[in-house]
């Protein structure tokens, strides 16, 4: 051992020099190490290109099924329409909204809340970073558009879901939904935000959406365009039973935006399939779906393997027979439906990525047509024309008098399974089932996650 | 000149033993070996009465000087001393000492304990406990073996994930299972799986391997692990080389296993009998007559039954079919070991091979695992010694889908008992093109067994370097370099007659995913060891820095020319494709010194400084110290006389660790670039920012006393403990109006208090020996402030994290049974009334009634009870273990499958027992198709999960020795072993010991989704050693 030691002694010094090196190279700096799919909040907003991916984000955020994916006219036909559809799908928070019992934690109505206001906020931060687009103030006013237009669809839709609908008590006072048209970059007790009254969100979207047409081009490939806002308004004033407003604005769509009613019925569907993933001319928006992104809930609950390769879905809506038989003999869309395994199924949505149309040019022409009726005025066109470019193209021959009834009804027939009814009965004051049209069954719930964590928040009645 | 001792953790005692020999004449000459003959060496050889003596060497010689005729004491760590006369060439045969206090446990970074001298909490299982199970991951062989350590295995499909928590789940959001630490390396024990459930990484580890399990339970054996101890540490040691003869060791294992219970469902006649009268009563409220073809009953005759049964059921309707028969299968279990072990005194080695070929009790499961291993020990010189332990396996798994999928097999209980297992007129199964694909009711998870595969293959290599030098006496150097790299291939591919489930396989569709995980871990750290006739230190300093980089990517294909072609280049469509990563790293210094004296009073501190990547800028390093201190009062002089007492301990610690198992990045603000839109790139706001977010804090006491009686035939343990967990990382959920769910807080605590019991007897020696385990352990969670948050998960929400209660207890309406006069269900309202109090009136109107808490999926107890017996060459372990007081959730199959006929789905056969007319008294409500009767979640649905299973039998026959030399065979056992023979349980569903891998998360627990039970194995074994 001893002649071992100086030996040993040089080694040590050596390991403990190693080590001490060691622990410099393993200073603190190795700790400050970033993600990779992700980049910090401060550095995501620093120029127009961020500022453009970020729009393209929030139409991802209004692609998700809980919205426009699908889930929000899904809910429409299911509440809306349970008499024409034999629903036997097995996701509860469906079932109980086709069967009008939903309890406050329905996981649907959790699901559109969370993914609407997830779009509003990726809206906000668009809205927050202008100032980033200088190529040109055009190009300025379109990404200004299509966010107010995008926020303002998501509140509209919100707002009819969660809310007492117009003509129900006084919509300056009814609970609506919070409003937010500021970016989150973190959260404290003033995010407890209360209901801001029915009015006070309507107010906010015709105030984005009338900005939103002023700002939007014409043309602007699958993304909003000036058309699109001026269709959204539509809809929007006539739900607020605004006919003058509505019937203006449907007829600025009809008028200025060069479209034309396709003349086959037929091919406004089987987008993927059979038109390569296009929008037909007729659709004003859309939610597009690809093989590698998005969803088409109607596709999901409404479509099935029909035979057709690229058909596809949970064949969960099994339109009744009593539907079909709505339409009159020679009418397109009475043999638009797939008769398999015993049940018929509407064929608007057998395409797996089938985009989903959000707005088509038909509905301006009914709007129109309804609006011009209730007003006793021929804005555009007269209501019998107009009903009948939609009859006519369908295979069925002219009316010669129109009613109110014959408006409404054309609308339903053309619309169906499209996710209008429930709005549809709430408008026209129908009943549904045995709800009468203000029933609060017919009223989602405040999600109970959100009555959990938001004190300030008042639950619709019967929740 | 003394001899050392590679084994590490032996070092000290062997120092403690050496001692320089005196020059003296008319020496004894002799050698020590063990039962089986290996060498044991390091022995310490000495006259009686004298303290001077001898060490053996390497290959178990000594020479004692002076010492012929003379009495001897021979003794050896881990051995039962032996005294003998001295003569020359002496063979001496030590037994293997059974009596715990005088096992060497192993701490960590080097650092070893007599178990006598502890004054931490530490559970140590050995390798004999569980060798050659058929278990596949080393977790689940700890179940029942280590108080305090609850394991459940969760699902029966091979290598899963398991959850294991040691003195309760001291966690909410952050993980909370253990951190496992294998020949000083942290390893991935993440799952790294992409499709189904969670999968175990631990399953790459061939747990033959190991020499031994320390599971680190108090504060002061985990402060060394500062932010990572929180939830315990299980160090795993492998086994190391001997000094000596070549063993050859050889075991093979041949078996097979099925699914320990089948579920008791309606029959063809049964189902029909209540679907009918569930349509009727739907006809009846809607006034449609039944012979309306849009009847219920008209639908359920024809589009149900007669329909899904190909037409059969309208000509023979008694023809029924149990689905189970055609998802259960019975599955092979074939197993072969090899180990050589050997070594001079300057090399040691310890090598193995394993072969495990086993198929699961469901249909379309299986697991093969090839491993090898060497550990090899050189001596380079007196003063330096080196080494690497190294494995590498391969781990191939075809996988099942999770328990939420349509193709789990077990979802085909759900379907309609008359529809035959194929279709008559292809001969297929039935919904296999070209038959009709919308039979049965739902998809039949048989067709993705027949015509889909997805597979999981990882290849693991675990790997540690070191490099010891022993500076001056009693102060050693040592630096390590580990590296676990797990690099994984899964591959999927789902043939077009799988459409009907995998919308996307129209014409095929593949995924390729790759996972490659690089952990390196470096340890460097002193070691010093004082031993005085009084005084007695033992220090250790060092650092530690950990960096882990996980890399995935993967593809995707559909539209493939034939079902003949298989991988993506085939693929037309490339429908998907994708790469990430993600890293994390730990620097940390740490602390730890050992002091006795007399041998009576122990004192010990330890402390470590932990950095790591996870944390918030403001909050990037934490200091976690703890302090214990012991008492062995039978080496006092007022307990010496006391005859049946042999051994008492007091012993007491304290200290602060943490948890930083919450992710990574959970602190940052970020932006995510995966929000891309028709073909157009996009990003989106994904997480809110939190500068001061930081591990979890756990303050944790320990008392505990240590005691030997009767010579130390009885043995014992009895712990109480205390674990206070503060700074709670919570993903609090936030209003969605902000466009986030949830941000990644510090905020609240929760508590665990509990007692912990060990008892080892020695009931029978002689001949005929039996000895007893038993361990108990007693856990009371409880969730002090949780700050107002809302936390819930599991199936249906309704695991729920509530002030007051245990994590993840069941929070839901409570069912109050069926009104006998309409047979609707019935709920308590449980509103709070005015004076506190709840109303416990009766509704029917579920939205009137209030959740409150109705169960808890943790139990309060759980044990393991081990006999074992031998006589002559027989041997026999009889091994228990349970749990109690915990519930279950059956609500993810009740709601469609106990749900009095609200669908079409087949339903248990308690369901028979419905209302039926006006003044019955039952808990099935009345049956009404497509209307909710108590098929709501609801206290009906949670039931008690409390089970004792007879885990572990086997029987074993040692063949005489002298029969087997004329071989050349040391060694032949011949055995029978048994797992899982019985389960004593009154839960109504397949296994007590359940969790959904759909739902799993920290809070959602005691969920069964159409899970799979546990194997029940039978094999028979062979081992010859030679």
């Amino acid at each position: 051992m001893m002649k071992n030691s100086i030996q040993m002694k040089k080694a040590s010094y050596i390991i403990l020099a190693a080590w001490t090196v060691f622990s410099i190279v393993g200073c603190e700096k190795r700790l400050d190490i970033l993600p990779y799919q992700s980049i910090s909040a401060d550095k995501a907003l620093e120029n127009e290109s961020d500022v453009n991916v970020t729009l393209i984000g929030a139409y991802d955020g209004v692609q998700s099924a809980p919205v426009y994916g699908g889930d929000i006219m899904v809910l429409n036909d299911l509440i809306g329409n349970s008499a024409n559809i034999n629903f036997t799908g097995t996701f509860a928070g469906l079932k109980d909204a086709y069967q009008t019992i939903m309890t406050a934690d329905n996981s649907f109505a959790s699901g559109t809340w969370i993914s609407a206001y997830n779009t509003i906020n990726r809206c906000n931060s668009v809205l927050s970073a202008l100032d980033k687009v200088t190529s040109s103030p055009d190009r300025k006013n379109s990404v200004e558009g299509q966010a107010l237009f995008l926020r303002a669809s998501m509140y509209f839709e919100l707002v009819r879901l969660f809310a007492k609908t117009i003509g129900d008590g006084d919509a300056a006072s009814n609970p609506g939904v919070p409003l937010v048209l500021t970016v989150t970059k973190g959260v404290s007790s003033a995010d407890n935000l209360p209901r801001a009254s029915v009015k006070a969100v309507y107010d906010q979207v015709i105030a984005d959406l009338t900005k939103a047409e002023s700002l939007l081009p014409a043309t602007n490939t699958i993304y909003a365009t000036k058309w699109a806002a001026a269709a959204q308004l539509s809809r929007v004033h006539l739900m607020l039973k605004n006919y003058a407003a509505a019937g203006d604005a449907a007829n600025r769509v009809i008028t200025g935006s060069g479209k034309k009613l396709n003349p086959d019925f037929t091919k406004l569907w089987f987008t993927f399939i059979n038109n390569g993933g296009a929008n037909p001319d007729e659709y004003l928006f859309a939610i597009t779906v690809t093989a590698q992104d998005g969803t088409n809930s109607l596709n999901t609950y409404f479509g099935r393997n029909v035979g057709i390769t690229g058909t596809n879905g949970r064949s969960d809506c099994k339109i009744k027979a009593a539907h079909i038989a709505l339409y009159e003999t020679g009418d397109v869309r009475k043999t638009y439906f797939a008769l398999s395994g015993g049940n018929n199924y509407t064929r608007k949505h057998l395409d797996r990525y089938g985009n989903v149309p959000v707005i088509r040019l038909a509905e301006m022409y009914l709007t129109r047509a309804e609006a011009n009726f209730r007003n006793s005025t021929s804005v555009g066109a007269a209501p019998l024309s107009d009903v009948n470019a939609i009859r006519n193209r369908v295979g069925l021959p002219s009316l010669t008098t129109v009613t109110l009834d014959d408006i409404t009804k054309e609308r339903y027939l053309e619309l169906a399974f499209e996710g209008h009814n429930l709005h549809e009965a709430k408008r026209l004051q129908k009943s549904v089932g045995a709800n009468a049209w203000n029933s609060p069954k017919l009223i989602l719930p405040i999600p109970q996650r959100e009555m959990d964590v938001n004190k300030s928040l008042v639950q619709n009645s019967g929740y | 000149m003394h001899k050392k001792l590679l084994c590490l953790g032996i070092t000290l005692i062997t120092i403690l033993f050496s001692s320089t020999l005196l020059a003296q004449t008319s020496d004894v000459k002799g050698k020590v070996a063990d039962e089986s003959g290996v060498p044991v060496a390091g022995a310490s050889i000495v006259i009686k009465g004298q303290t001077a003596g001898v060490t053996s060497d390497a290959s178990g010689l000594f020479t004692l000087p002076n010492s012929s005729g003379k009495q001897i004491v021979i003794t050896a760590v881990g051995y039962e001393s032996l005294q003998i006369i001295a003569r020359n060439n002496l063979q001496v045969t030590l037994k293997t000492d059974t009596r715990l206090l005088s096992e060497v446990v192993v701490t960590g970074f080097g650092g070893a304990t007599i178990k006598r001298e502890l004054t931490g909490n530490i559970a140590r299982v050995k390798s004999k406990e569980i060798e050659y199970l058929p278990t596949p991951t080393v977790d689940q062989a700890l179940q029942g073996r280590a108080a305090g350590v609850f394991v459940n295995a969760q699902s029966g499909k091979l290598g899963q994930a398991v959850t294991v928590r040691v003195r309760g789940n001291s966690s909410i959001s952050a993980s909370s299972q253990p951190l496992y630490v294998l020949d000083g390396v942290p390893i991935t024990t993440q799952s790294q799986s992409s499709y189904g459930g969670a999968m175990n990484p631990l399953a790459d580890l061939n747990q033959n391997d190991i020499e031994s399990i320390e599971v680190l339970k108090d504060a002061s054996a985990g402060a060394i692990y500062g932010s990572r101890a929180a939830n315990g540490v299980v160090l795993i040691t492998t086994k190391k080389g001997k000094a000596g003869r070549t063993n050859v060791s050889f075991n093979l294992q041949n078996g097979y296993s099925e699914a320990t219970k089948r579920l008791p469902m309606l029959n063809s006649q049964q189902y029909a009998e209540l679907i009918l009268e569930a349509a009727k009563y739907s006809d009846d409220k809607e006034g449609i007559p039944y012979n309306d073809p849009y009847s219920y009953t008209t639908y359920v005759k024809n589009d149900v039954m007669d329909y899904y049964s190909y037409g059969e059921w309208s000509k023979d309707p008694n023809k029924t079919y149990d689905w189970q028969d055609a998802v259960f299968q019975k599955g092979a279990y074939k197993q072969a070991d090899l180990q050589i072990r050997g070594g001079t005194d300057k090399t040691k080695f310890f090598s193995s091979f394993q072969h495990l070929d086993q198929t699961g009790t469901i249909i379309g499961n299986s697991l093969v695992r090839s491993a090898g291993r060497i550990n090899l020990d050189q001596k380079a010189n007196d003063w330096l010694d080196l080494g690497v332990s190294m494995s590498i396996s391969r781990t191939l798994n075809r996988r099942l889908p999770d328990d939420n999928a349509f193709s789990n097999p077990l979802q085909a209980i759900a379907l309609n008992p008359m529809t035959p297992f194929n279709d008559p007129k292809t001969g297929l199964p039935a919904g296999t093109p070209p038959g009709d694909l919308n039979i049965p009711l739902y998809y039949n998870p048989v067709i993705s067994v027949q015509y889909a595969k997805f597979t999981q293959e990882v290849f693991r290599t675990f790997g540690n370097s070191y490099l010891k030098a022993k500076l001056m006496k009693g102060l050693t150097f040592q630096t390590e370099f580990g590296m676990d790299y797990l690099s994984q291939n899964e591959e999927g591919y789902f043939r077009s007659e799988t459409v009907r489930n995998q919308t996307s396989a129209a014409r095929g569709s593949g995924t390729n995913t790759g996972t490659f995980i690089t952990n390196y871990n470096t340890n460097s750290y002193f070691n010093y060891n004082y031993a005085g006739k009084k005084h007695n230190l033992s220090t250790t300093l060092g650092m530690q820095y950990q960096q882990s980089q996980a890399k995935y990517n993967s593809t995707s294909g559909t539209d493939f020319p034939s079902n003949s072609y298989t991988k993506i280049a085939s693929a037309a469509t490339k429908s998907g494709g994708s790469s990430s990563q993600s890293d994390f790293r730990f620097l940390s210094y740490f602390l730890r010194a050992n002091y006795s004296f007399m041998d009576k009073y122990i004192v010990a501190a330890s402390g470590r400084l932990d950095a790591s990547s996870r944390f918030g800028k403001d909050a990037r390093q934490g200091f976690f110290p703890a302090l214990s201190a012991g008492w062995i009062m039978t080496n006092e002089k007022f307990l010496s006389n006391i005859d049946f007492l042999s051994f008492l301990k007091l012993r007491a610690s304290y200290g602060i660790v943490g948890n930083a198992e919450i992710g990574n990045f959970p602190q940052l603000g970020l932006y995510s670039g995966d929000a891309g839109y028709a073909g157009n790139a996009g990003q989106r706001p994904s997480q809110l920012r939190n500068d001061s977010l930081r591990w979890e804090t756990t303050k944790q006491a320990d008392f505990g006393i240590d005691f030997g009686l009767f010579n130390n035939r009885i043995t014992g343990e009895i712990d109480y403990y205390e674990k206070k967990t503060s700074g709670l990382l919570l993903t609090v959920n936030i209003p969605a109006t902000t466009g986030f769910t949830s941000i990644v807080k510090n905020v609240g605590k929760l508590e665990n208090k509990g007692y912990e019991f060990v008892l080892n007897t020695q009931n029978l020696i002689g001949s005929f020996k039996w000895t007893t385990n038993i361990n108990l352990a007693l856990n009371k969670g409880k969730v002090t402030d949780i700050q107002g948050q809302i936390i819930q998960g599991g199936v249906s929400n309704m695991n729920r994290v509530e002030q007051g209660y245990n994590v993840g207890v069941f929070y839901t309406p409570e069912f109050a049974g069926v009104d006998p006069n309409n047979g609707d269900a019935l709920f308590y309202k449980n509103t709070k009334l005015a004076d506190g109090k709840l109303d416990r009136a009766t509704t029917n109107n579920y939205s009137e009634a209030q959740r409150i808490v109705v169960g808890d999926p943790n139990p309060d107890l759980i044990f393991g009870f081990t006999n074992n017996f031998s006589y002559k060459g027989f041997d026999l372990s009889v091994f228990f273990n349970g749990v109690s007081g915990n519930q279950n959730n059956i609500y993810g199959m009740g709601r469609y499958s106990s749900a009095s006929m609200l669908y079409e789905d087949n339903n248990t056969a308690d369901q028979l027992q419905r209302w039926q007319k006006p003044g019955d008294v039952t808990n099935i409500p009345q049956v009404r198709l497509y209307y909710t009767n108590g098929s709501q979640a609801s206290s009906r649905y949670i039931v008690d999960g409390s089970y004792v299973r007879l885990r572990n039998v086997t029987f074993g026959y040692n063949i005489d020795g002298k029969v087997l030399r004329k071989y050349k065979i040391e060694k032949m056992r011949l055995y029978l072993s048994a797992q899982n023979l019985l389960t004593f349980t009154k839960y109504p569903y397949w296994d007590p010991e359940v969790n959904a891998d759909s739902f799993d998360s920290n809070i959602a627990k005691g969920n069964d989704f159409y899970t799979p039970p546990q194997p029940r194995t039978l094999l028979a074994g062979i081992n010859i050693s030679f």
